[in-house]
């Protein structure tokens, strides 16, 4: 018979990918790569996952070897090699591969948001956005902000901007210019959009693709992709380490 | 009510046609597995070749993994408070109470399992585990398919989600209002239905045994045991919460697996590029919710970003299909039903949305 298929060995087995899920979450949370992931709101419904996952684990209580043939608590329901093999992918991916955050090479894949459409934000992020100092915007508020203007390019120009992001060339950019992104989460990555800005500076070729960067400047009237927007004409231009959230949450 | 200990429960008497079955499940589990690593691995081959090469294929993999881990670790606290519920209604519930309260009748029926939701709140991750242990207690079926499709969104939690997002209004109404219908109509249908052309052979087995409980002296898989100590029932429901665990974990790594594949290989632009007509729109949209295979819980923030650019119906659309059917809850349907009626509870409800988001952007001036 099969290893897999006594009793014993199902148990343990149950009870370790489950221990093993469960400290894979937990290193997640602890590192703060979890934010790579989710809306930080959702991170209540991840401990209350480690703790779910913990409490079933234990209830699969080692077996002695005489209780086995009685079997009583044991149920039908076999974990197999294939099962184990695809319940167990999220943990070994998650540990082959560096975590990551969302970056340029997802947004190859996305409509890029320079000023979003009138309807497409709450009314109180909105308001919430116009009321905060200029300098305190990110480059969500910015978007809000220039969303509430029948005219955003001539009515914002002379603003000044203070906002991170992480760099992506696009190729309808202009010369010197340079796209600064945020991705904006409202659950977990899947529902990632992008919010941008242009940012002109002269040396704006030299910067790489997924580097971040804190751009300090002034709004001035500019286009992108044949559209009338305020875009930033950079004084400063500083590297700047990945921040601890790297997503905007809406 | 005195039942033994299940002792018929271990897998050397599982009955041989379930364990036939069993096997052609875990062949297509593989064979679904290659397909989709295959596709993955061929679209990603073909865009290196095109773009810059190994660094991009490398890139491409990250968002991948990214996207697959936001989906699974998003889903995973849903799925285990799903299966602890599923659990604890296998110990507690007695399968006699499900008999004697819940209505058989079709439409009755339809329309109970339709507002379960607002009992239950539990979203489209959750539902399946619930669901099947219902079956298992014998719950008709027309309830389970109306309760499957509704309960993601006809619950206080998306109803208050629905309502901070766009207020009081169309979306808000026309929501709610037609994932209750949608999912009635597709219940009701289910009301004439065999439980053994509809459930996978092991959960009706047992549906089986607890709507004819004569039959099930010799052969008795209930859980539910009265007199057993506390300890020991909370025990007995953490273990079978473990065991749905599993089940249902395989179907929700692989749907999401899938949905971060497509995600990371199909530009959305190229679904919401497709148009603005009053029917293209909203298939357009309804592509968009199965692939994106957002919780219901948020989806409604989401679909914020679509209303200004897209038409009501297809926003209607996006925010009525997609909670009831994606790709990793279809998947998840897998583990109850037969391949046939998870084919069904796909297009059903698709068309059906289809048809509303159509009259909407035809007929309504909201």
């Amino acid at each position: 018979m099969d290893v897999l298929n006594r009793p014993r060995f199902q148990n343990a087995l149950k009870a370790l990918a489950l221990l093993a899920m469960a400290v894979f979450l937990y290193t997640r949370l602890a590192s703060g790569v979890l934010f790579f992931y989710i809306n930080q709101r959702f991170m209540a419904y991840t401990i209350f996952a480690i703790v779910g996952l913990v409490v079933v684990a234990l209830s699969y209580r080692p077996m002695a070897r005489r209780d086995e043939a009685d079997g009583a608590l044991h149920s039908h329901h076999r974990l197999g090699w294939a099962g184990l093999a695809i319940v167990m992918a999220p943990v070994a991916l998650g540990l082959l591969v560096p975590p990551q955050p969302l970056g340029a090479a997802a947004m190859q894949n996305r409509e890029i948001n320079v000023a979003s459409q009138a309807r497409s934000a709450l009314p109180a992020a909105v308001r919430a956005a116009a009321q905060k100092d200029a300098a305190d915007r990110n480059l969500l508020d910015w978007l809000h902000a220039f969303s509430a203007s029948p005219n955003p390019a001539q009515e914002f120009a002379g603003q000044p901007v203070d906002v991170i992001g992480f760099i992506y060339h696009d190729e309808r950019l202009g010369e010197n210019e340079v796209l600064v992104n945020r991705f904006v989460v409202s659950c977990c990555v899947a529902d990632a959009s992008v919010v941008s800005m242009v940012v002109r500076w002269p040396d704006a070729a030299s910067l790489p693709d997924d580097a971040w960067v804190q751009v300090k400047g002034v709004l001035q009237p500019g286009e992108f992709n044949g559209r009338a927007l305020p875009i930033v004409v950079a004084q400063e231009v500083i590297p700047t380490a990945l921040p601890n959230q790297p997503y905007l949450y809406r | 009510m005195i039942v033994e200990r299940p002792k018929a429960a271990s897998p050397v008497e599982t009955p041989s046609p379930a364990r036939a079955s069993e096997r052609r499940v875990r062949l297509m589990r593989w064979g679904l597995t290659l397909v989709v690593v295959a596709a993955a691995f061929a679209a990603i081959f073909s865009d290196a070749l095109r773009g810059g090469g190994a660094v991009y294929l490398y890139q491409r993999v990250q968002t991948f993994v990214t996207i697959f881990l936001g989906i699974f670790i998003e889903a995973v606290p849903f799925l285990i408070a799903g299966s602890i519920v599923s659990g604890l209604i296998a110990v507690f519930v007695d399968q006699a109470a499900i008999d004697r309260y819940l209505p058989k009748a079709a439409l009755p029926a339809a329309l109970v399992g339709g507002g379960m939701g607002m009992v239950f709140p539990v979203c489209e991750c959750g539902v399946v585990p619930v669901v099947r242990r219902l079956y298992e207690k014998g719950l008709p079926l027309s309830i389970g398919v109306a309760f499957l499709l509704a309960a993601p969104v006809v619950n206080p939690i998306v109803i208050l989600s629905t309502y901070s997002a766009f207020g009081w209004g169309p979306v808000f109404v026309g929501r709610i209002v037609f994932s209750f219908l949608i999912a009635a109509v597709v219940g009701f249908l289910f009301g004439r239905a065999q439980p053994e052309e509809v459930l996978r052979p092991a959960v009706c087995q047992l549906h089986h045994d607890a709507s004819h409980p004569v039959h099930s002296h010799e052969h008795d898989h209930s859980h539910y045991l009265p007199n057993a100590p506390l300890g020991l029932r909370f025990r007995q429901a953490f273990n079978l919460a473990g065991d749905d665990f599993f089940d249902m974990a395989r179907y929700l790594i692989l749907g999401s697996m899938l949905a971060a594949g497509m995600q990371t290989l199909v530009p959305q632009s190229t679904l919401l590029a497709i148009g603005q007509g009053p029917v293209i729109s909203v298939l357009a949209m309804q592509a968009l919710a199965f692939v994106l295979s957002v919780c219901s819980t948020v989806d409604a923030f989401l679909a914020l970003a679509f209303a200004g650019t897209f038409t009501t119906g297809s926003v209607l659309a996006f925010l009525v299909f997609g909670p009831m059917v994606d790709i990793k809850s279809s998947l998840m349907f897998l583990g109850v039903f037969r391949r046939r009626i998870v084919v069904y509870l796909i297009a059903l409800p698709m068309l059906l949305s289809l048809l509303m988001g159509v009259w909407w952007n035809l007929n309504v001036r909201w």
